[in-house]
């Protein structure tokens, strides 16, 4: 709804200006002096807003940061990787590559599952850092560290391999930035969507009656308290 | 040979000490505006980034100098040099300083001390709108020219504004040169204030204060360079050093503004109550003059940039607006009221 335009009178004093210009220039002299005297502090962060990039690098990066790849480990150090090419599969920049291999007598100690990546590679000149292939693993296996500088000096060294990416995962682990384990979201099948009807209590009979059978109950209140939102929405409506 | 000397000893120093004062002004503009939004301004060349004005230097200097095609090359040339010019020329007679005697012989701190002084600023102040309205024709760019016509527009409205709020003050003073206009605000008057411009004339000097705003182009009167409108106005089609006079001279103008409004309306190089003068040495005194005045004028420095990162632009209208409407009535009224006191009262 648009917000309705309510034009102001000005008082004499505003109509003159300089009383508000002044006040403007009280604010910005606040923020002017406070960020001299912050000038005088040691150490390249000094301004509280602003990070001094190459020398200063305190600035905290979210634990959901989309930075540079890693492959990971379980706690027995085998990789947790079964290849099955849905991250390659779903990448929109089709930057993945997976070969799978199978997992060899005495390679237990290795591979955590029976197949495992033969070549694993990842072409960070096509990677658009979207985050899908995190998203998509069954075994959170591939997952995006809080690395962000990716500059390289050649194009053979973009290209992260198996080890690169094993590499990766132990420089995380070592600076204590592994990304913490994701909550898997349970998927859910949507809600039926409520019928248009007249009456209320109909509707809400209906809804609820196909999905009784087969849907968990939580599920199941879930879905009729959104039915009940919409109801109410409705009356409200009609009130008007 | 002395005065000669003299003479020229003075040209130049006050030439390059104005040229220092602007190279510095460009490093203060941007560290201020830096430090008012939250972030540290150039901070890499140099303690500082003090050395940030020479390295722009150097690049302005060293790039390729390139003439549109379509410009008219005379004007195009031209352009920049007459903008700059004035203001280079505008400071001769504004004081920065008492007077300093040196080997018996008596040395005004003031490039000359022409009895005309006034009207010789308000003339070489008219003349920056050539530098800027031929710079905006010979670009033959649509946004040059409207950068252009603004500034002719504004110029031309702010400163019959300006002229008549400095007539009241020659009313106060009695006369056009501007060293006896500082020699006259010394002492108090009405037995507790300063006999400074300012407390004589407090409407003429919001007057002139806004009036040299919109004359100097500056926030929140640059329209003629309006970014968000159009593009940067009549220096659009401009670069290399050719920009440069033109962003210099702004800066010059701002010394020279900043040093009129310290002469006649903040008392100059006196100290409220106090006459310094009376107890140091005539040398001493000379130096301790001219810093006075020099701090003086670096607050209206300062206060410019303050301004400048304070307040949005104007809307063209308002500045017509309150130009012709607020200002230009309010000046007649002052010099109306000024000179019914001086009646009354001399």
């Amino acid at each position: 709804m648009a917000k309705p335009v309510v034009k102001k009178e000005y008082t004499l004093t505003e109509r003159i200006y300089l009383w508000e210009i002044l006040k403007g220039m009280k604010l910005t002299w606040g923020h002017f002096w406070f960020n001299f005297k912050a000038c005088w502090r040691p150490g390249p962060h000094t301004i509280p807003t602003c990070w001094q990039y190459p020398e200063d690098r305190t600035r905290e990066i979210s634990p959901v940061f989309r930075g540079e790849h890693y492959l990971q480990r379980d706690d027995k150090g085998r990789e947790v990787c079964i290849a099955c090419g849905m991250c390659a599969k779903i990448c929109p920049a089709k930057c993945i590559t997976v070969k799978k291999g199978k997992r060899e007598e005495g390679e237990e100690d290795k591979y955590a599952s029976k197949t495992y990546p033969a070549s694993f590679q990842i072409d960070l000149l096509r990677c658009i850092f979207c985050g899908f292939c995190e998203e998509t693993c069954p075994k959170n296996a591939i997952v995006l560290g809080r690395e962000f500088e990716l500059a390289r000096f050649s194009k053979e060294e973009c290209i992260l391999d198996k080890r690169k990416l094993l590499l990766n995962y132990r420089k995380a682990k070592e600076e204590g930035k592994l990304k913490p384990p994701k909550k898997r979201v349970p998927v859910v099948p949507a809600p039926p969507k409520p019928e248009k009807a007249e009456g209320g209590e109909i509707k809400k009979s209906k809804a609820a009656a196909p999905g009784k059978a087969l849907k968990k109950p939580v599920e199941k209140v879930k879905s009729t308290e959104q039915v009940e939102a919409t109801q109410n929405k409705e009356a409200a409506e009609k009130e008007k | 040979m002395d005065d000669w000397l003299v003479a020229i000893i003075k040209v130049v120093g006050i030439w390059v000490w104005v040229l220092l004062i602007a190279v510095v002004m460009t490093w203060v503009e941007r560290r201020g505006a830096g430090l008012i939004q939250d972030r540290p301004g150039p901070n890499r060349a140099g303690p500082w980034g003090l050395f940030q004005p020479l390295a722009d230097g150097i690049k302005l200097f060293t790039k390729e100098e390139i003439i549109p095609t379509k410009a008219q090359k005379f004007l195009y040339i031209i352009g920049p040099a007459l903008f700059s010019l004035p203001a280079f020329s505008a400071y001769a007679v504004v004081p920065f300083g008492d007077k300093i005697i040196l080997g018996g012989k008596e040395i005004i701190l003031q490039v000359s001390d022409v009895n005309i002084g006034f009207l010789y600023i308000l003339a070489i102040g008219s003349m920056a709108v050539y530098g800027v309205i031929l710079g905006g024709w010979g670009s033959t760019n649509k946004y040059s020219i409207l950068g252009g016509l603004r500034s002719t527009a504004q110029m031309v409205s702010y400163e019959v504004a300006l002229g008549l709020a400095l007539l009241a003050v020659v009313f106060v003073y009695g006369t056009f040169s501007l060293r006896d206009m500082s020699l006259a605000q010394q002492g108090t008057f009405l037995g507790f204030l300063p006999n400074w411009g300012i407390f004589k004339q407090p409407l003429g000097f919001i007057l002139f204060i806004v009036a040299a705003y919109a004359e100097a182009n500056r926030v929140p009167f640059d329209l003629p360079e309006a970014e968000s409108e159009i593009v940067s106005g009549y220096h659009t089609e401009y670069g290399s050093m050719r920009l440069g006079l033109y962003l210099f001279g702004e800066y010059v103008n701002l010394v020279t503004i900043s040093g009129v409004i310290v002469a006649l309306y903040f008392g100059s190089w006196h100290l409220p109550y106090i006459d310094l003068g009376a107890y140091l040495g005539p040398i001493s005194w000379g130096i301790v003059s001219f810093c006075i005045f020099f701090l003086k004028v670096s607050f209206f420095l300062w206060l410019f940039v303050w301004v400048r990162w304070t307040l949005p632009r104007f809307r063209y209208d308002q500045v017509m607006g309150l130009g012709w409407r607020g200002l230009i009535p309010l000046a007649l009224f002052n010099i109306f009221i000024t000179a019914l006191f001086i009646q009354l009262t001399v």
